[in-house]
């Protein structure tokens, strides 16, 4: 054997020691729980009997023809995708574009922004609820400002906002480090060259930063559109999926089908759905913003 | 799904490890213990009590993993996986049939005849014992003593005319009426559904009403008494303070030890959470109004929580040990009146020393009619589902009319998937 392909040999068993393991838990703990979960969307099975029966398409046909709550559910999730993908993502980058700067204290800012990242959706559910119960019955005995008399959990039109901006709250930290990341691959010459030009900040930011930072937002409304249509900890914390339905997204609709109701097959037919629903979109998503990415 | 997974799976994290096989074996040498899931995290230091009484009477050591909320989800996929405790709870009725492959059948246990006949009825199917009740409950009206006493409030309300006269009372004395408890899936059925028992006799009693629904024949949108589901929930919403969608259990119980509010719709259970807020409290129960008709009004009295052993369990024996220790010796019959505090299904068991369980007791004895909880009767996840539509209509979001058609959609999609 000549040292040349002993050498390859060698790369490619290094190469294989380190991803075996990585490959095999991966395989184990998300691939196949998701073929079964597909395999159990044919079935007709109630988590308990020890015989799931076959049932074919049937699942999928009375999802998505008899099944109204679940479509409530898909036009809530869609509606609240939408609102937080927006105001995520403007929000980020506006911070981003100032904490970027030279401005005083950016390096707390930046960590106060990213702290509530790190707490777990489900406590942040429950300390919103006191928030919006407890704590603004005080504001409204302190300041008596209608506004915190509200019933923002209890109204099923504003109860979207209140839901929208715990959601914003919570993840604008991540997309903020994204950016601020992006911000900093943009070479300085380039905006010297536009300065001398005489672009104002504003032409500065949009003919230039932005088409450079493109990478960062195909990446940060990817991100933020996935977990959007997967909504599930927060809405189950906050709100319960309440008032009525008002809130109720998909995930927790299949969460209720599967663990309330006990209709598991039924239950993993609607998440395949939702899982078919995300890859259409993010794929449709990505494509779209990767083309308005430009070469440096 | 994903994230129903995750979530799950980090529920199963708080599971404490399973237990290896060796300790599950009944062998005359080794101590056995018991593995058990019990919800009602209320009642934590109660169990502990039994649990330590237990073993120094026979040495067999049960090990007892409380959970509320997701409760029914761990228990399912712990028996998905095939680690079924030796002994669990569950609900009466509805989940004889949800856990039928797992659990014994108690029948001919000498124990069972100790057991009031009432209490059996919720186990029982075709004349099998499928569990055995474990406390007996009542839910109706709570209200604050003190409060209707400042108020002028000397006799109590029965329908819902005086519902509403003495919701006007307590409004003038600036006191809020109710505190709703709508935000809880199990409280607004539970208050909506007391206002419809009188008038299940109209449609040939319990087991044919439901049947009906089941098939078909009968909808919610026939049930002409539904009005006085609504009209109550309608009282209640108008005089439950500014906020009454968000009104929960703490909120309910709080209030009302306090006296800022007059009336909650409770249970017997919430005793203990009150009185914690304010031990000084006089609480009393009141009939639910079943429209205008007093002599109909009564309260919700039923043994719901269920306790089932794994018919497959290594340690069957020693369950069925416990279970009679239970029921037969001195400490177990009077764990749940004097330890637990409520009312205990076993044949003269004492009466519990709490103000709810007093009352219940003697309204009952003094000819005021006790309810089944007939909707623990109707298929599995339907007091979610249902519950989730009736806040729907307290909220709002859907009409009279709107609110039976989703009510018989939903019952009938449940129904459905059962055949």
């Amino acid at each position: 054997m000549t040292s040349l392909s002993k050498k390859k040999l060698n790369k490619a068993g290094v190469f294989i020691g380190f991803t075996l393991p990585a490959f095999l838990a991966i395989l184990l703990s998300v691939e196949l729980p998701f073929l079964m979960s597909i395999l159990y969307s044919f079935t007709k099975w109630n988590g308990l009997d020890k015989v799931p029966v076959f049932i074919g398409f049937a699942n999928y046909i009375e999802a998505l023809t008899d099944d109204p709550a679940m479509l409530k559910a898909l036009w809530f999730t869609i509606t609240l995708t939408f609102f937080t993908v927006i105001i995520t993502n403007v929000l980020a980058l506006l911070l981003a574009v100032i904490l970027d700067s030279d401005i005083a204290g950016k390096n707390f800012l930046r960590a106060a922004f990213y702290v509530p990242n790190i707490i777990s959706l489900i406590i942040i559910g429950y300390i919103w609820r006191f928030i919006y119960g407890n704590a603004f019955d005080s504001f409204f005995a302190a300041t008596g400002l209608p506004v915190f008399m509200l019933s923002w959990l209890g109204d099923t039109h504003l109860v979207l906002f209140s839901v929208v901006i715990v959601s914003v709250w919570h993840s604008l930290g991540f997309y903020l480090v994204v950016y601020i990341a992006g911000l900093q691959t943009v070479p300085k010459d380039l905006i010297e060259a536009s300065m001398i030009d005489g672009a104002n900040p504003f032409a500065r930011f949009f003919k230039i930063t932005l088409p450079i930072i493109m990478p960062s937002v195909t990446v940060a409304v990817f991100h933020s559109l996935s977990n959007g249509l997967k909504a599930f900890d927060v809405i189950f914390s906050l709100t319960s999926g309440g008032p009525g339905s008002a809130t109720t997204t998909i995930a927790l609709d299949i969460y209720r089908t599967a663990f309330v109701i006990n209709r598991f097959g039924y239950g993993t037919a609607k998440s395949v759905i939702l899982f078919l629903l995300i890859l259409v979109l993010t794929f449709f998503q990505v494509r779209m913003f990767k083309q308005m990415e430009v070469e440096v | 799904m994903k994230k129903a997974l995750l979530v799950l799976s980090v529920m199963l994290l708080l599971v404490p490890p399973l237990f290896s096989n060796g300790a599950k074996e009944t062998s005359t040498t080794k101590p056995v213990t018991l593995d058990v899931m019990f919800y009602s995290p209320e009642l934590s230091e109660q169990y502990d009590d039994m649990v330590s009484a237990y073993f120094k009477e026979t040495g067999v050591k049960l090990e007892i993993t409380v959970l509320q909320t997701d409760y029914r989800s761990v228990l399912t996929s712990r028996i998905n996986t095939g680690d079924v405790p030796d002994v669990f709870m569950s609900s009466a009725y509805a989940d004889n049939s949800t856990y039928k492959d797992y659990v014994y059948d108690l029948t001919n246990e000498s124990f069972i005849s100790q057991i009031e006949p009432s209490a059996l009825q919720g186990v029982t199917v075709n004349g099998r014992v499928l569990g055995y009740p474990f406390l007996v409950q009542s839910h109706s009206f709570i209200y604050n003593k003190k409060v209707f006493k400042d108020a002028g409030i000397t006799v109590l309300p029965k329908t819902l005319k005086e519902f509403e006269d003495v919701a006007k009372k307590l409004q003038a004395k600036g006191i809020q009426p109710f505190a709703t408890g709508f935000k809880e899936f199990w409280v607004l059925p539970q208050t909506a559904w007391q206002a419809l028992a009188p008038s299940i006799g109209n449609y040939g009693g319990y087991e044919k009403f439901v049947a009906s629904l089941n098939d078909g024949s009968l909808k919610f949108k026939d049930i002409k008494e539904m009005s006085q589901v609504f009209d109550l929930l309608d009282l209640i919403k108008a005089y439950g303070g500014p906020k009454p969608n968000e009104s929960d259990f703490n909120d309910q119980t709080s209030s009302l030890a306090t006296g800022k509010v007059g009336i909650i719709h409770q249970g017997n259970w919430a005793e203990d959470t009150i009185r914690k807020t304010n031990p000084e409290v006089e609480i009393g129960f009141l009939v639910g109004p079943a429209g205008q008709n007093a002599a109909a009004a009564g309260i919700m009295f039923d043994s719901n929580q269920t306790i089932r052993i794994a018919k497959d369990g290594k340690n069957l024996s020693a369950a069925l040990d416990w279970l009679k220790w239970l029921t037969t010796s001195e400490y177990g019959k009077n764990w749940i009146p004097t330890k637990i505090k409520q009312m205990s299904p076993i044949k003269g068991a004492g009466a519990p020393d709490s103000q709810i369980a007093v009352e219940t007791v003697g309204q009952l004895g003094a000819g005021v009619p006790g309810y089944p909880w007939f909707y623990q009767m109707w298929p599995t996840g339907t007091e979610q589902q249902l519950g989730s539509i009736l806040q729907g209509y307290c909220a709002g979001q859907t009409n009279r009319a709107q609110t039976l058609d989703a009510l018989d959609a939903a019952y009938s999609k449940i129904a459905k998937a059962l055949q």
